[in-house]
């Protein structure tokens, strides 16, 4: 007995301090090192066979036991020195890109993967009755922990940086909330925002069950009708900020002809060229109009198709029994598609909450009054690095969003109650 | 093993494979930060592999990059055992940031001083005196006031290794000399000037301030320009370290100095309210039409680089030409450059910075007719520049250094808010007139606390 755990120590501590120790000479974190190196270990002890099983004991000959003894050696002293080797290859300046990439990837793939191995085996030295309970949250575990890395310590994190000063050094309480909610500029942002999640949603919706209903009619030609409007879709919020800022572009008098298709059409109905984006408040209209024209497409889609769903039972009785074209479109279509507007609409309106790229490319929101809370929320985080307003706003943010998908799975539970 | 291990075996590897493949694609993407942590420990000041190259990472143009590297080539690679090589980053500041946590910068040219300084305080930079730099022997060479600009808790961190003039008017000469006009050499013959434009019925000045996000910073040119020549550069450093008030009556003097220009009748081509909304890289063009639609135009070195958005074939010193915005009280140069810092204390690191400002190689780098690079090392003299225009303006700055009468632009050295108010400031003020100067600039000093 004393023997056997000699010799697990050895083979368990005995990398976990080469490791280490490799790593302190080189000037890497030893501790990180010691903990891969217990995992090299362990690995060790999996591949040689001596870690004792409930099931399924070690036979074979003297060749395998040989053999496993040959694995153990080179996992103990070749695998510390091939990571390590790797871990600085990628680092290094002079190597091909790709055959960096390859490596990293390797690493990544076979550690992922050594990882599951060692965990798998741990799984199987559980009591029978244990085993298949564990498994599943073994095998889930990573991804648990990957998920709270990357979403749950970010949410945490912006709450308590909301509380600090512009670096983070200081507390300093509800300040950062009372600029949120004093702020000239903030408050605007506050009612654009507002604004932008009811008129947006409101028309897309509106042009997009328009348009869904009458493409719905259409002898032929549907398809290419909707492909038309749903082409706008496809394009980055950026690039149509771009494009309508060709739209709306304005040159003052004496510098050249004016290049925009707004002010082309307004200057041939006999006025003066008008510099759109600094018209209060209709310019906040005019951009929600580029979320809009990207927005319909998508809308009309998915309504067309909850459309085409409606039995044509129904509309038929409907009509026998004498129901014009708006009372089956009133009575029967808009209830039956109910769920998809519910769902179109949320996903408006949280696109809406989010937008930032549009009134960002367009000319300086500050002054032309065009400011909404996600662009704000960058505004102080990076143009005016000020952590403790940024990480406020982005909490306002993320509340105003809660309600919203609330509704949301409130009305998707009901709809499962239903089936 | 037993046949029915080997089943068991296989079962088991395909209830693995799901979960395994999911997470191998997130680890293999996120799998190298977890060293990172390990190895931030040995810092940038000793940091960085010993290989035979030194890498100067920028954030120039490709055709800049060209100029410098044959320069190098020439002049430095040919003479040592090492390699240097101009770096050009698309993210720079990115890149920045990473490489000198990582202690893989060898140096890199900082466009801000504000940049410099963090740097500095990170502990990611080496100090020109830790490498072995006479400060002494650098502000002879450059003078005391631009390398004070990288200077933190006592020593120096930033070299300056190129300036470029922001203080320009520019013109149309051969329009300018067919109507008789004069270069002015005073602001009273500036305004005079400015006036008989007027007079004969033309319109003396473009200004254009839109900038998308940074709408503004043109204006805050004009503002920088100003305070330096009205208050004069003791004033302009108090203002630009909050020693004075941002609503100060000597920066308030300078803002109505500036009014003066945008709100006279007939002085601002399409009035000063529409110049908000005007791009700032169309603003120059009417200079180039036929007759002149304007005549003026005060923009920083980097602009003549637009006017062949305008008209084909312009010529520098024959179409177009420029002359030193005029002094008012005082005498000021605006301009703004970068400087380079050092973030591996190997020897062929000091060995290639000692040979990068050295005064061949410096004049060198004006030899190329397309570079738009100025030298802040004052003995290169007008002569090294293929451009005249770069000559020229290479003249006034070497002036303004060596008369500490040249001062860095300040809008870059005040906190991001502050520069940004700023930005947002002067558009109020452009758009609302004199009447909003008060509130404009109460704002701004708002900014600062």
């Amino acid at each position: 007995m004393a023997l056997l755990l000699t010799i697990y120590l050895c083979f368990w501590l005995g990398p976990a301090l080469l490791t280490g120790w490799l790593a302190a000479e080189r000037g890497r974190s030893p501790r990180l090192w010691f903990a891969l190196g217990l995992l090299f270990g362990l690995f060790a002890l999996l591949a040689v066979g001596l870690a004792p099983r409930t099931e399924r004991p070690v036979d074979g000959g003297d060749f395998e036991k040989l053999f496993r003894a040959v694995v153990a050696v080179v996992v103990v002293v070749v695998l510390p020195l091939l990571v390590s080797w790797a871990f600085d290859f990628t680092k290094s300046r002079d190597a091909n890109r790709l055959a960096i990439v390859a490596v990293a990837i390797a690493l990544g793939v076979l550690g992922v993967f050594a990882l599951f191995w060692v965990m798998d085996q741990i799984v199987d030295r559980l009591p029978r009755g244990w085993r298949e309970t564990v498994r599943p949250y073994v095998f889930v575990g990573p991804a648990v922990a990957v998920l709270s890395v990357f979403l749950i310590y970010p949410v945490v994190n912006t709450i308590l940086i909301s509380f600090k000063d512009r670096r983070g050094d200081r507390w300093v309480g509800l300040d950062n909330y009372e600029f949120v909610f004093t702020d000239p500029s903030m408050l605007r942002s506050l009612r654009n925002t507002a604004m932008w999640i009811v008129v947006v949603p409101a028309v897309a919706l509106v042009v997009g069950l328009l348009f869904a209903t009458l493409a719905d009619r259409l002898q032929r030609g549907e398809s290419i009708a909707k492909s038309v409007i749903f082409l706008p879709m496809a394009i980055s919020f950026v690039g149509a900020a771009v494009t309508f800022r060709l739209i709306y572009s304005y040159r003052p008098e004496g510098f050249g002809s004016n290049v925009g298709v707004l002010n082309a059409i307004w200057t041939a109905l006999g006025n003066e060229p008008v510099a759109w984006l600094t018209q209060r408040p209709w310019n906040n209209l005019l951009l929600m109009v580029i979320m809009i024209w990207m927005q319909t497409g998508f809308a009309m889609v998915v309504l067309s198709s909850a459309i085409k769903a409606i039995p044509d039972e129904i509309i038929e009785a409907a009509r026998i029994d004498g129901a014009s074209e708006w009372q089956v479109f009133r009575h029967i279509t808009v209830p039956s598609i109910l769920p998809t507007i519910t769902v179109v609409t949320t996903y408006m309106v949280i696109n809406a909450l989010k937008v930032f790229d549009i009134v960002f490319v367009m000319g300086a929101p500050e002054n032309n009054g065009t400011e909404v809370v996600a662009e704000r929320m960058l505004t102080w985080f990076f143009t005016r690095q000020n952590q403790g307003y940024g990480a406020a706003v982005a909490v306002v943010l993320f509340i105003a969003v809660i309600p919203v998908m609330i509704a949301n799975v409130r009305r998707f539970r009901a709809e499962e109650a239903i089936r | 093993m037993s046949p029915n291990g080997d089943k068991e075996m296989t079962m088991r590897m395909r209830r693995l494979l799901i979960p395994l493949f999911a997470f191998a694609l997130v680890a293999a993407a996120c799998g190298d930060d977890d060293d990172a942590g390990g190895d931030g420990g040995d810092g940038g000041a000793t940091g960085g592999s010993d290989t035979g190259r030194v890498v100067l990472l920028t954030a120039m143009e490709p055709e800049e990059v060209d100029a410098v590297q044959a320069v190098l080539d020439d002049m430095i690679n040919s003479e040592v055992d090492y390699t240097a090589e101009v770096e050009a980053a698309g993210n720079f500041e990115e890149q920045l940031q990473i490489r000198a946590e990582g202690g893989t910068l060898d140096l890199a040219a900082v466009p801000q001083p504000g940049a410099v300084r963090q740097l500095a305080a990170d502990g990611s930079i080496v100090a020109l005196e830790d490498l072995g730099f006479d400060i002494d022997e650098l502000e002879e060479i450059f003078g005391e006031y631009y390398l004070s600009l990288g200077e933190y808790e006592g020593k120096h961190y930033g070299m300056p290794t190129n300036i470029n003039l922001k203080s320009m008017v520019w013109y149309p000469k051969d329009d300018f000399d067919a109507a008789g006009y004069e270069v002015p050499e005073t602001w009273d013959e500036l305004i005079a000037l400015s006036d008989q434009i007027v007079a004969d019925g033309g319109t003396p000045w473009c200004v254009g301030f839109e900038s998308e996000g940074a709408t503004g910073w043109p204006a805050t040119d004009w503002m920088e320009d100003l305070v330096l020549r009205t208050a004069g550069v003791e004033v302009y450093d108090q203002w630009v370290n909050h020693e004075i008030p941002f609503d100060d009556p000597a920066i308030k003097t300078a803002a109505e100095r500036f009014g003066e220009i945008l709100f006279t009748d007939g002085y601002v081509l399409g009035g000063a309210a529409a110049s908000a909304d005007l791009a700032f890289g169309d603003a120059p063009g009417p200079m180039f039409q036929d007759p002149p639609g304007c005549w003026l135009h005060r923009q920083a070195s980097f602009i003549n680089a637009f006017f062949g958005n305008f008209a084909e074939g312009l010529e520098a010193g024959v179409d177009y030409d420029w002359f030193p915005l005029p002094p008012i009280d005082q005498e000021g140069t605006l301009f703004a450059g970068e400087f380079t810092v050092v973030g591996s204390n190997r020897p062929e690191v000091k060995d290639f910075l000692d040979r990068f400002i050295a005064d061949d190689v410096q004049c060198a780098m004006g030899s190329d007719e397309a570079s738009s690079r100025i030298s802040p090392n004052t003995n290169v003299g007008p002569d090294c520049y293929a451009n005249q225009i770069l000559a020229d303006a290479s003249e006034v700055l070497i002036d303004a250094l060596e008369n500490d009468t040249g001062r860095f632009d300040a809008s870059d050295m005040m906190p991001p808010e502050v520069n940004s108010q700023f930005w947002t400031g002067m558009i109020e003020y452009v758009r609302g007139g004199p009447s909003v100067l008060d509130k404009v600039l109460a704002d701004i000093e708002a900014a600062w606390s």
